[in-house]
């Protein structure tokens, strides 16, 4: 009994850090394993309420919903309740389905099943750092380098003064904006190690850079500029029979 | 969540039809010129609109694999192994969840079928353990089966397989959830048929897993369930873990006794040793599922058994004696005393024929006083008029009301499948439930009148909001729980809710043939003895107290020595040393129910019998031989030697009580409710109807065997100090 | 004829090898229903007496013994039995040797009883085995008089 639980504890502490060949990025994320362990700051104990404002928006959204299927309605719910702690601890989520009149493992199921939800605690900032196969290409790994340096966490740790935590994920598709981090809400695209640096710069001095492309494109438009489209349009029978 | 308010139901009409297609619970039979005609491998079959792939091809006599598909839940169709091939379709359909359509050609056997079947199964047997050989599931196992029918010889997985932590979910169930398949068809059942939304799926992708995410007991009477629903052996039963093996258990089919419900069951023996119970078919009983103390009280029937006769020596000491000695000894008391000075008291787990020959024997020597235990009001029309005491609605009529009334009574520990019954019924036929008695939880919605005698009397007269819905409704059902007629104004309480049942007859213009007045019996023997001519309650003993007392399974502590005078005989009958046997002279061991066949009448008055599972053991014998020895000693020999002839005795006396499966239709309503009227009904004293069964632990040790099971007392701890409490190191 | 007088010889002679008088050929008539006539080869500590008769009875028939009446307080006068015959004696009537215990004696042994036990199968002291398995059936004990 000791020596398996030995084991399994060890090798979850591992799975958390490792980046498992089938793991995806819920599970070497925040994510976790897929059962709920009570700790001192995430136990049902714990009290959670939204606050006047909240309860206002929860009311807005179970309007949009016809009587009987508020159930709909949990994912903004739980969305809510994420962004007013930062994370979902497991009395948020108990919270979510007293509010909308659901069982709480019907709740929990939809918790666990997004990756976007955070069951675990994460920092101010939550850094989702794209390495999927074009991005990979775009060199993100030296943007994951220069994150981990600079913040002096692995992928998967939060920060001593929890201010950021670092994630791997795969792609937010913002691929023609390659490498890109997500810092919140906010995509971060085109980076260099020295953009990245400069945003984590700026966020511990508490400013929020303004999203978007970091090579000063204005959006996804080719980054050579247009090949296409560069000359005046046509006027009409352009590349008609003469004939005709 | 899963029952619509009505104006949802309408909008989710289409969806509401693919919820549980086998049983829309008694929708209206469609004309014929609607049917479907589809072929299932070329051979033509009709069928009605709406029908899924599979069950057209049920009706034509060809199973489909399946796992996630079972007919009383919903469908899922998730496990993919009821993929067919259909004519002219691009690619295989999951038969279980696609609606048939004109003209169908359903391929059943082809190639591209077989090896949609086989892929499925690899793709299921890639991360199933191949544990077979220590699965408590080997032998009756739906994967093994299906594999071995289905899928290939040879794999070609060699990859590392998932593994799941395991979940502590009750003393009960046991999970292995490394085996499991992800069907949900546990998940479903929880939601659907328990109402106990504790299981669920967490997780997604290859980690998806079955579990409560918090630790948790699943905490349901009917969580057995889950381990005959369940295809694989993921979750299997605690109690039974490693000790037999599907084929080398002896089954018997018999009915179970802990309730009043009389459920179907299966008993497994091995040996001589009744290794579990499993439930048995019965459309109008209880379906396919038992409760959890019908399932699991079975370790009782080897625990605390009398199996050899005792009698109290010099010192007043039980100690075993000889059958001889014993049968003299009762025989001489009986012939030593006058017949008024003998009285009878029977239990609530005896078998009719046992009843029956006490009564025989006690009227030989002249005496009338044979109670039950259980109290039943005998003013007013009392036990005269079958339709006073019986569930004449039927457990399966309750599918066809739409408004049930329920007062002081908790269906969901006194008789959990009837609850069942409710909570399907309000599930798919909008059935409106309310409650007179103590707010419990009974896994659905209800209008909670309130819990004093007020309410009741109000309803009575007329004068309560209620009785507009009442008067309104098409098909009332008014039952009343058996727990609140054992109080001293339970004639009174009867009475008035016959006036309920009998103004809601007349108001609300039911069709004749609609039962209203039901009683809910809690013990197992009851309606048997009111039939056979037993008083209800021990009041008349407590008067004139008798100087040979004979207990015949009597074990609710309704009598006691301090009830009795010094220098009268107690005798028990019974097969458990629990209340009755330590106050008694003399004790004879009898049988329990796995070990006699017995004549048994449950709530609705439906009468059927046990069968002999094992032997009774040591020297204990059949409950009505027992009897007939002792009426031939006291010199007033029974007229049957063999158990047809007790049953032919039976019939004589009633002969409902033979007619095996069979329900007598009751009637006199009015009747009952005119007698009922000249009990005095200002005697209802202002204490709150209080079912006996209120809380969760009050479920599971109600009796003697439920009392003996160590199972049981297991649940309990588990409910009282957390599942933890009672975890055992598993060996797997 | 001459078996007559054989018979004759055995109830009364000593001499021959026959038991002597009429009590000693009455008593060996009901508990043996045969009488035989041979040589006193010995008789053990409790009293059992060892005949031989090589030249008359057949192997096998040709060692026997007279049971005494009275053996560890037991009356075996009518109630005999093969086990009272000790383990020396044993060896001898048994022909697993020829030498009796009277010429050769046995080792003394420490697993051999100073006293001879009767076998005590039948008896109130026998041995009957126990199962070790678990019980099927647990009974129920009533309680104590008086205790509650």
């Amino acid at each position: 009994m000791f020596l398996s639980a030995a084991v399994r504890s060890a090798v979850s502490r591992t799975a958390r850090q490792v980046r498992g060949l089938h793991r995806s990025a819920a599970r070497s994320g925040a994510g976790g394993v897929f059962v709920h362990r009570d700790t001192p700051n995430n136990n049902p104990d714990t009290p959670f309420e939204f606050t006047e404002e909240n309860k206002k928006r929860i009311q807005t959204i179970l309007s949009m919903y016809p009587e009987g299927h508020k159930q709909a309605a949990t994912i903004p719910v739980l969305d809510l309740a994420q962004r007013q702690h930062g994370w979902l601890p497991i009395a948020a989520m108990n919270k979510v389905a007293e509010v909308l009149g659901v069982a709480p493992m019907r709740v929990y199921e939809v918790a666990t099943f997004y990756t976007m939800f955070q069951r675990q605690p994460v920092g101010k900032y939550f850094i989702q750092v794209c390495t999927t196969t074009p991005c990979m290409l775009c060199n993100s790994d030296s943007v994951l380098e220069a994150i981990q340096n600079k913040l002096g966490i692995k992928v998967g740790e939060s920060t001593a003064d929890n201010m950021f935590t670092l994630i791997e994920v795969e792609c937010l598709g913002a691929c023609v904006n390659a490498p890109m981090v997500q810092i919140n809400d906010n995509y971060y695209e085109d980076l260099t190690p020295k953009d990245i640096e400069d945003i984590i710069d700026e966020l511990k001095a508490g400013r929020v850079p303004p999203p978007g492309p970091r090579s000063g494109r204005f959006s996804c438009e080719p980054a050579g500029g247009l090949t296409s489209l560069t000359g005046p349009p046509t006027g009409p029978g352009f590349g008609v029979r003469p004939d005709l | 969540m899963l029952r619509l308010p009505s104006v949802g139901r309408a909008l989710a009409g289409a969806a509401k039809g693919g919820l549980a297609p086998a049983n829309p619970a008694r929708v209206p039979a469609r004309a014929a010129s609607n049917m479907v005609e589809v072929f299932v491998d070329g051979k033509p079959v009709e069928v009605e609109p709406g029908t899924t792939v599979l069950q057209a091809c049920e009706k034509a006599g060809i199973q489909i694999p399946r796992f996630c598909y079972h007919e009383r839940l919903s469908v899922a169709g998730n496990c993919r192994m009821c993929l067919v091939e259909i004519e002219k379709a691009p690619k295989p359909v999951a038969a279980c969840a696609m609606p048939v359509m004109k003209g169908w050609n359903i391929l059943t056997d082809s190639e591209k079928t077989r090896k949609a079947r086989e892929g499925v199964m690899e793709f299921l047997l890639a991360n199933h353990p191949l544990d077979c050989p220590i699965c408590d599931q080997g032998g009756e196992c739906d994967l093994q089966d299906q594999s071995m029918q289905f899928g290939s010889d040879r794999s070609r997985f060699t990859e590392g397989k998932r593994a799941v932590e395991d979940k502590n979910i009750g003393p009960l169930i046991k999970t292995i959830m490394t085996r499991c398949i992800q069907c949900t068809r546990c998940v479903r059942f929880a939601s659907e048929i328990a109402g106990v939304e504790d299981l669920g799926t967490t997780g997604r992708g290859n980690d998806l897993q079955i579990g409560t995410y918090v630790e948790k007991m699943f905490m349901s009477e009917l969580s057995g369930n889950v381990i005959d629903v369940c295809p694989v052996g993921a979750l299997t039963s605690k109690p039974y873990a490693f000790t037999a093996r599907p084929w080398e258990t002896r089954k018997t089919e018999s009915i179970d006794v802990l309730d009043a419900v009389g459920s179907n069951i299966v008993v497994s023996t091995r040996a001589g040793e009744v290794m579990r119970v499993i439930p048995r078919l019965h459309e109008d009983i209880n379906e396919e599922w038992i409760s959890d103390k019908t399932r699991f009280a079975y370790d009782g029937l080897k625990r605390q058994r009398l199996t050899q006769p005792m009698a109290k020596d010099a010192s007043g000491q039980l100690s075993p004696v000889t059958w001889e000695e014993t049968l003299t000894r009762v025989a001489g008391a009986l012939q030593g005393v006058q017949g008024s000075e003998v009285a009878a008291v029977a239990g609530g787990m005896v078998d009719a024929e046992a009843l029956v020959s006490l009564k025989d024997l006690l009227n030989r020597l002249n005496s009338e006083n044979l109670c039950t235990e259980e109290v039943f009001p005998m003013s007013g029309a009392g036990a005269d008029l079958r339709s006073n005491y019986l569930l004449n609605t039927r457990i399966a009529g309750i599918e066809e009301s739409d408004l049930l009334l329920l007062v002081g009574t908790n269906p969901r520990y006194e008789a959990p499948l009837f609850n069942a019954r409710i909570r399907k019924s309000w599930l798919h036929n909008e059935l409106r439930v309310a409650v007179v008695g103590h707010q419990v939880d009974l896994t659905y919605t209800y209008d909670h009148l309130g819990e004093e005698t007020s309410v009741l009397k109000e309803l009575a007269d007329g004068t309560h909001p209620f009785c507009q819905v009442l008067a309104a409704a098409k098909r009332p059902v008014v039952v009343v729980g058996s727990g609140v007629l054992q109080r001293e104004d339970g004639a009174a309480i009867l009475s008035s809710v016959s006036t309920v049942a009998q103004n809601a007859r007349t108001s609300s213009g039911v069709e004749d043939g609609w039962k209203v007045l039901n009683v809910l019996h809690r013990v197992a023997s009851q309606v048997a003895a009111l039939d056979l001519g037993y008083k209800a309650g021990v009041d008349t003993i407590r008067k004139n107290p008798p100087k040979v007392l004979f207990l015949l399974g009597a074990d609710a502590g309704c009598i006691t020595r301090a009830d009795l005078p010094k220098d009268c005989l107690v005798v028990y009958q019974g097969h458990h040393g629990d209340v009755g046997a330590p106050m008694a002279d003399i004790v004879l061991p009898g049988a329990a129910y796995t070990e006699k066949s017995g004549t048994y009448v449950n709530t609705e008055g439906r009468s059927q019998h046990t069968m002999v599972a094992v032997s009774p053991p040591g020297l204990a014998r059949e409950d009505w031989k027992i009897i007939r020895a002792v009426s031939e000693l006291a010199g007033v020999t029974l007229p049957y030697d063999t158990l047809d002839e007790v049953r032919a005795r039976l019939a004589e006396v009633s002969p409902n009580l033979v007619r095996y499966d069979d329900v007598e239709e009751a009637n006199y309503f009015k009747q009952a409710n005119e007698l009922a009227a000249t009990v005095n009904q200002n005697l209802i004293t202002t204490a709150p109807l209080v079912p006996p069964q209120v809380l969760a632990k009050d479920f599971y040790m109600t009796d003697s065997i439920s009392r003996a099971s160590q199972t049981m007392a297991k649940c309990v701890k588990a409910l009282t100090e957390g599942a933890a409490a009672v975890d055992e190191p598993s060996v797997c | 004829m001459a078996a007559i007088a054989n018979l004759v010889r055995r109830v009364f002679g000593r001499r021959g090898g026959g038991h002597g008088g009429i009590r000693s050929f009455v008593y060996p008539m009901f508990k043996e229903v045969e009488v035989k006539t041979g040589s006193l080869v010995g008789v053990d500590k409790y009293g059992n007496k060892y005949y031989e008769n090589k030249k008359r009875y057949f192997f096998g028939r040709h060692r026997w013994v007279v049971y005494t009446g009275e053996m560890n307080g037991k009356n075996t006068l009518w109630d005999v039995d093969a086990s009272m015959v000790p383990p020396d004696w044993h060896r001898w009537l048994h022909s697993i040797t020829d030498h009796p215990p009277t010429t050769h004696p046995l080792e003394s042994q420490k697993f051999l009883a100073e006293v001879h036990q009767f076998n005590v199968s039948a008896t109130p002291q026998q041995y009957v085995p126990y199962p070790t398995t678990r019980k099927k059936i647990h009974e129920w004990v009533p309680p104590k008089a008086g205790a509650q």
